[in-house]
């Protein structure tokens, strides 16, 4: 099968869905250019009625879409960066979230709010957070994250034609990331978990980027004789707990690692939902695995302090199994890698434009 | 636009419309009938009902927070008993009793409106958006109190409807009071509608206590506005009788508000300003005055009395009124 980046497949995704649906818009900043990427090549397809570039007005750019929304169309507001949320937190938790609910059901509000997520990028604290904790802390909003380019494109067009609000996050040590996404059309339901790798020792359940992280932590593992079952929940919202126990309920210990801080985090929920349904048949305390309680600095030197490492994952699996794995486990920076490629295809589009 | 006499009429009926059942309010407010407070718009009716009165039904309207609206969405055709209704936290409100002071039925119009004040100018803008895809000369108004142009939420609708020449009107209720602060303490001009002049946009100064200069203000940005010729802004220069929120302490700054000062206002009160006009241009009689006081008067009262007997929302609604299946 064909295999596309991240970017590309997030792009054929809005070709397609603004192809199929007329009332399909998207507004944001720079979006004729594009920034990443995502939205190269749409003005020339759609025009620039559909396209809008807007002033850096992030208040506007989420709340426009709420009008529109109620009025019958299907905006995509792109805020560039999840961080941006914060600005809009008003018209995105205020008013995407809870409008239909607080108008009796009546109104229909399909609004994709897509942005980049995440840190590992030697930026700063502003342009690095997570915020899945935030967004599914709120009712009203769906929540999708996506870890392949197949899970990027199907859940992209799943969202652009669901009647809610969705937020859609796209890590960005993931945006050069290769995958296989078939020609043919294709939509992913939410809800619905995606168990990456089988195993029998120890469930860790996973978010965003902290997926491919835990996947190569599993893969490591698996050298010294540990088995662990690998869970990408895709969706925070809505959540698909019943994957997850059925897990935990085999594997009898579960480790939960998400990017975003770990207080209050996503992690928290999960664990104390796994404890709720699955008590009885744990072996260990569950794990959860998060960022540091700080603002995000910039330095390389600082990161590890602050982000999960898959040392980290390795000790949490450790602690569930109750047993030492045998030394210290080598580990190649696998953020290093992600993060070239990503610089990489920077450069290629510059010097392609 | 030159108003003929039923349209002298019909803003007459609805200004006596929406001063009964202000009243009616008021009055329900004391016998603890409203789930929350009420914030009367008395003296104030001229605003809404000149800018309201002639939209098409599918024309958008979004109001200021005082009177809930009561002004801007009864002339627009939002029912007294369903308006009432919401208020009562019952399930034939206009959101069903899940919003208290908002609305929402885009049959009318009415779009609902946002809880934190300035929301709606954004929404605005989104819905200019939409109207202007669809190229059926909708237009949407957004009226918003004196205190809510400062919010960075205007600047940022107001240059996006500026530069893609969104039809909608931005109206200014300016009744003098954000809270207990005089508006000219928030303002550093006498105008807001001077804001207009940085997107290139009319800014327009009406007296907001005749109903006729601010519906011919709002006609003709209207007519503007469906011509594709983008926004207006137009302040209504009115003022707050009553306290800001009922039955609650009534301040200028810190200190007491001068009586003196509210009594000149209630001189010129809209309603009788416009009933003596049209009683000397023989439009109206006093005949036909009494008439409408009655009929008003027996509509509030069958208005009130749906309300009364409405049932409260089904506990079924959580489970439906979250998401769109």
């Amino acid at each position: 099968m064909r295999q596309i980046r991240f970017i590309e497949a997030i792009n054929e995704a809005l070709v397609e869905e603004m192809t199929r649906d007329e009332t399909v818009f998207m507004l944001g900043e720079a979006l004729r250019g594009g920034t990443f990427g995502t939205t190269s090549g749409l003005v020339e397809k759609f025009g620039k009625e559909r396209v809008l570039d807007t002033s850096i007005s992030e208040n506007a750019i989420a709340g426009a879409p709420v009008g529109a929304a109620i009025a019958g169309y299907r905006p995509i507001a792109d805020l560039m960066f999840s961080d941006f949320f914060l600005i809009a937190a008003d018209e995105i938790c205020n008013k995407a979230a809870k409008w239909r609910f607080c108008h009796g059901g009546k109104p229909k509000l399909p609004i994709v709010y897509m942005a980049s997520t995440g840190g590992y990028i030697r930026s700063d604290a502003e342009h690095s957070q997570s915020v899945e904790a935030l967004i599914m802390h709120t009712p009203g909003l769906k929540l999708v994250i996506p870890t392949t380019p197949y899970d990027a494109k199907g859940l992209l067009k799943t969202a652009i034609r669901d009647d809610n609000p969705v937020v859609y996050l796209y890590h960005k040590l993931l945006m050069a990331k290769k995958g296989e996404v078939p020609q043919d059309e294709y939509t992913i339901p939410f809800g619905v978990a995606d168990v990456k790798r089988e195993g029998s020792d120890v469930t860790v359940v996973a978010v965003g980027y902290m997926v491919n992280m835990s996947l190569d932590v599993a893969n490591q593992l698996q050298k010294r004789g540990v088995s662990v079952e690998v869970i990408d929940v895709r969706t925070l919202e809505p959540l698909d707990i019943e994957t997850i126990i059925a897990s935990v309920k085999k594997t009898k210990r579960a480790v939960i690692v998400d990017e975003d801080t770990l207080r209050c985090g996503v992690g928290a929920e999960i664990g104390m939902q796994i404890i709720e349904n699955a008590f009885d048949h744990l072996d260990a305390p569950v794990q959860r695995i998060g960022a540091a309680n700080f603002p995000i600095p910039a330095a390389a030197a600082l990161e590890p302090y602050i982000f999960p490492q898959p040392k980290g994952i390795v000790a949490a699996i450790q602690a569930v199994l109750g047993r030492d794995l045998g030394g210290p486990i080598e580990m190649e920076g696998a953020s290093d890698t992600l993060r070239q490629e990503v610089k990489q295809m920077i450069l290629e589009k510059k010097v392609k434009d | 636009m030159k108003l003929k006499r039923e349209q002298k009429l019909k803003l007459y009926t609805n200004l006596v419309r929406v001063r009964k059942l202000d009243e009616m309010m008021v009055k329900a407010l004391l016998a603890g009938k409203l789930s929350s407070h009420w914030t009367s718009q008395k003296g104030q009716e001229a605003v809404g009902v000149g800018a309201s009165s002639f939209l098409r039904k599918h024309d958008y309207v979004f109001y200021c927070h005082r009177g809930h609206g009561i002004t801007t969405l009864i002339p627009k055709g939002l029912s007294p008993g369903v308006y009432i209704a919401e208020h009562f936290g019952k399930g034939t409100g206009g959101a069903c009793g899940m919003k208290y002071y908002s609305h929402f039925d885009m049959e009318l119009g009415i779009p609902g409106l946002s809880g934190t004040l300035g929301g709606d100018f954004v929404l605005a803008a989104g819905i200019g958006i939409a109207a202007k895809k669809r190229g059926k000369g909708q237009v949407v108004v957004c009226m918003q109190g004196d205190g809510t142009y400062g919010r960075g939420t205007f600047h940022e609708a107001a240059l996006m409807a500026a530069n893609w020449k969104l039809p909608v009107i931005w109206g200014v209720e300016n009744n003098q009071y954000m809270i207990y602060t005089p508006t000219s303490e928030i303002y550093p001009k006498e105008n807001i509608a001077d804001l207009a002049f940085g997107y290139g946009m009319p800014g327009i100064v009406v007296d907001g206590q005749d109903v006729i200069a601010v519906c011919e203000a709002f006609q003709a940005a209207v007519d503007r506005a469906r011509a594709g010729e983008g926004p207006s802004l137009i302040e209504c220069k009115t003022y707050r009788i009553e306290p800001h929120v009922y039955a609650m302490g009534d301040l200028k700054g810190w200190k007491p508000r001068p009586q003196e000062e509210i009594d000149v206002w209630r001189k010129r009160d809209p309603i009788n300003l416009f009933r003596e006009r049209l009683l000397k241009e023989g439009i109206l009689k006093k005949a036909d005055v009494d008439r409408i006081d009655r009929d008003v008067a027996k509509e509030m009262e069958e208005a009130e009395r749906f309300a009364d007997e409405s049932p409260p929302p089904d506990p079924e609604i959580l489970k439906q009124a979250l998401y769109s299946d």
